[in-house]
Parts: C-alpha cells; structure tokens; sequence
C-alpha cells in the first residue's frame, strides 16, 4: 500500500529525512515514532504529498507520488485520511457540518451527505452533538469529529499526525481504539506518535525515527 | 448550487470590503463611461454636422445669367453635387431678417441688402466627402461670376482631430482604469481567500479538485466586476435621462433631429464583458498567488 525506497528530504540544507526505505502493507497498522524534530510530521507529509522530497521514490495505493502535478494531487488525497494534532475543525461549523464538508468536497450525491456525515459521527459516539460547534467539544471529542471526517469518504489509509498529543492518557487510549477500529475495518493506519504509553498500549508494528533516519524498526507488517 | 453559496458567504463575511471594492470599480467605469458618453454624443454631433456640410457659392453682384447658366451646367454635370438651389440676395435677405426677427428694427434701419446671391450645393455621402467638396470648392472658385466659396472644412478638419485625441485619451484612461480596477479585485479577493486558508487547506487535504476550490472566487471577482458594471451603467443612465429631460430641448436649437445619445447596446456588452473579464482575472491572480505558494511545497 505504501512503499518508500530510499528517500531523502531537506530543508534549506538541513536534512529532515535521510535514505528511507519501508514498505507498509495493505491493512496494516503501523506506529511511526521518535522524538521530536525526529522527523515523524515530514514523513507523514510526503505520503499525501504535502511536501515533496529530494531524491528517492513514494509510492503510495500504486500511485507514484512524486510524478503527481499540482492539479492531479486530489486523485492521491482521496484514497488518504488525515488526523492532526491540532484537530483542523472549521470552527464556524457544527459538527455534522463539518463531517458533511469532506463528503461536499469529493462531490458526494447530496441527499446522502447528512446521512453519512452522520453515521460517520454515530461510530464515534458523537452523533447525540451533531449540532454542536467545535469550541463547545472537549479536546478528546474534537479529535473524534476529525477521526469521523477523515474515515466519512472511506479512504485506503489513514494517517494521523500525534493525533493523541493533546489529550489525557484516557482519551489517548479512546482515540487510539478508534483507529484500532477503523485498522480492522480495512482500512491502512499509519499513526505518528511519540507517546510510549500510546505505542505500548497499541502493540502494532514500529518505524522509530531519530534525527531523519530509521533507528529501529518492529515487525513491519 | 453550492458554489453559489460558498461564493456568498465568501461576500457575506467580507461584505464592507466586498462593497468598498465594487464602489471603487462603479466609479472608475462611471468615470470612464461619462467620457464615453461625451465622446458619443461629440461623434455623433460630428456626423450630423458632417451630413449637413453644404458649399455654398456667393455670386458677383454682377453676375451675368451666362455665367450663371455655366455654373448651374458645372453643378448638374459634377458627379459630387446632389442638388443645388439658387437664393437670390432678396431670399437671403429674408431669411435673414427672419432668423435675426428681434433685431428687426436695426435691420430695417439699414436701408440696403448686403447680402450676395448664392447657390447652396448638397453634396452626395460619398466616402471622401471633404475631399471632394475641397476640390469641388477650388475648381468653383475659379468660375467667372463667383465671388467666394464656403464650406465648414477647417472647423470640421479641426473637431476631427479633436475626435481622434480623445479617442486615444479614451483608450489610456480605460486601459488605466481597468488595471486598477483588476488591481482592486485581485486584493479584495485575496483577502477573502485569505479568510478562509484554513478551509482551503482542508479542502486540498481531503482531495478538492482546483476547479472546485477555484470557482467559488472567480464567481466572487466576477460579481464585483459586473455589479461595478451594472451601477456604473445604471448612473450613467440616470445622467443621461436627467440631460434628455433638461436639455433636449436647447440641443435641438443646434440642428433638428439632434438628441443626447446613450452609450449604444455594442458598448455596454463590451463594458458589462470587460467587467467579466475584470472581475476573473483579479481572481485569478489572487489564486495562483495564493495556491502558487502550495504548488512549491
């Protein structure tokens, strides 16, 4: 599903990804992990295509990421689902208008988007808040209305950039079922996360970044 | 549908500088429209006096009527004359003391008729019309029994390059307008892309096709370009009744069958589309500066 080979990444000189090599699997669950500035974010990025990188090759659902132009991008970001630290709600919008937006942006017939966006929300335990806005959720809460967007167009894999980094140990673990959920539902879960108590708890295969390179790595799936 | 109401919410959480901008792009039309509107209406005042140019050939008091036949012969065989009319100096004298009617006491005191027999030419609308009435005019002058020929070429001559002047001013101060007015749109649009970044982001992160992110901005610049268009179209109106309602009836001293012209339908299209195209390409600009900086990531 995601292949690297020998990828390097820079900014301004200063490398951020040195020689990355993996291959992840169709319906795996993988844990990228390391310190911070280790390089965990850039690599996330790369895979839809958010940054470009130097030398190497992506390739991600079969498409060759780096010979994708600017208005091809959407073909490669509708396969892919993304999670932020920093959640990335409209903060104008209610909840479900907010699940709803990703299903209006890839063109969903309409009289199924307030349906799906809802459903979506109702496996996230959210659905009794629909018309709730985002500043009026906690932390954890908001990140489960981000995880129901990012999972409402079904995509091939989903990745989460320190999805729990924001939250309490027990909403971590809430959070981190939720994408244990979606892993099992078939879905591809690349998860960036620099919590032990997250990676112990999971026990899915490791790439452990430190300075840009692969330090370690467990049972890549 | 939903571009539409992406585009008014766009307006709606923008509107002072949605109407600050489309303000700035209805006077800058305005400005350029009313000097379209003198344009049309000097153009047209232009043609008008151009079909009305007669020759007029003032007879020698002495005038034999051979001479006269000679002449009346020369006009019937010149390819130029359409027809030709004689006034005696007693018709003339007339329609003198006619047309200058409350002066008339001055003019009865004079005793005398100081004005020459003539004979008034119209000439055919042929395409080299002054032209030929210049040649026409010299060849004329030469004949026995002519004391002078008149026609309005230097006032003619000289109000058509007045014409051409400001077509070229026209032209600089459009293309003038128009870039500010792109300039305009291009911030106002920008800054309403910049209202919604992160909904942009979101939108290329969840795989928006450009277009699907484009149209709701080129549909905002182009509204602003044709409401600047529309109001500016509508003032001007507005002015051009107000001068048919005041002032019709003091032009029309100046030549029967003479009005206020309105800028014609061909004009307004060509503002209303150049508007368009305003309104687009300020949007644009905004947006490839904008995304542009995406592109490079």
């Amino acid at each position: 599903m995601i292949q690297l080979y020998n990828v390097y990444k820079s900014y301004n000189n200063t490398p951020a990804l040195v020689d990355i090599s993996f291959i992840i699997k169709k319906g795996a669950f993988v844990f990228v992990t390391g310190p911070s500035g280790a390089g965990k974010s850039t690599l996330l990025k790369l895979l839809y295509r958010w940054e470009s990188y130097d030398k190497g090759q992506v390739l991600v659902n079969g498409i060759n990421v780096g010979k994708l132009n600017f208005s091809k991008l959407w073909q490669l970001r509708r396969h892919i689902g993304v999670v932020f630290q920093d959640y990335k709600l409209l903060p104008g919008k209610t909840i479900l208008e907010n699940v709803a937006f990703a299903l209006e942006i890839v063109g969903a017939e309409k009289k199924t988007i307030r349906y799906k966006a809802w459903e979506a929300l109702k496996n996230v335990g959210l659905s009794h808040r629909k018309d709730a806005y985002p500043m009026e959720l906690s932390g954890g809460e908001q990140q489960r209305v981000a995880i129901a967007r990012a999972l409402v167009n079904n995509p091939k894999i989903l990745l989460a950039d320190e999805p729990t980094g924001n939250l309490d140990p027990d909403m971590a673990s809430e959070i981190l079922h939720l994408f244990e959920k979606a892993n099992a539902d078939g879905t591809t879960v690349v998860f960036a996360t620099h919590s032990q108590n997250v990676l112990r708890e999971g026990n899915h295969a490791v790439i452990a970044l430190k300075r840009g390179k692969i330090a370690d790595t467990r049972i890549v799936a | 549908m939903n571009i539409l109401k992406t585009t008014l919410s766009n307006i709606k959480s923008n509107k002072q500088l949605f109407f600050a901008s489309v303000g700035t792009i209805t006077t800058a039309l305005s400005i350029l429209g009313l000097f379209l509107f003198v344009y049309i209406n000097l153009n047209s005042v232009l043609s008008f006096w151009n079909d009305q140019v007669q020759l007029i050939v003032y007879l020698d008091d002495e005038i034999s009527s051979d001479e006269k036949k000679q002449l009346e012969k020369l006009f019937s065989s010149s390819s130029e004359v359409d027809s030709f009319r004689f006034v005696s100096r007693e018709q003339a004298w007339e329609k003198f003391q006619l047309m200058f009617s409350e002066k008339s006491s001055f003019l009865k005191g004079m005793g005398f008729n100081p004005l020459p027999a003539s004979y008034n030419l119209k000439i055919k609308p042929l395409p080299e019309r002054l032209k030929s009435i210049q040649s026409l005019a010299e060849k004329l002058s030469q004949e026995g029994g002519v004391e002078s020929v008149e026609y309005g070429e230097e006032w003619i001559n000289r109000f058509e390059t007045f014409m051409i002047l400001m077509r070229v001013f026209l032209l600089a101060l459009g293309a003038l307008l128009c870039l500010g007015a792109v300039l305009i749109i291009a911030n106002t649009v920008k800054l309403s892309v910049l209202s919604r970044k992160n909904e942009i982001e979101l939108m290329l992160l969840t795989g928006a096709t450009p277009g699907f992110i484009k149209f709701p901005f080129f549909l905002e610049g182009i509204f602003h370009g044709i409401l600047g268009a529309l109001i500016s179209l509508s003032l001007m109106k507005g002015v051009h009744l107000y001068l048919v309602s005041r002032f019709q009836g003091s032009i029309e001293t100046f030549g029967r069958g003479m009005d206020f012209q309105f800028i014609p339908m061909s004009f307004v299209m060509v503002i209303m589309l150049t508007s368009l195209l305003m309104g687009w390409l300020g949007s644009y600009l905004s947006l490839q500066q904008f995304l542009g900086a995406y592109k490079k990531l």
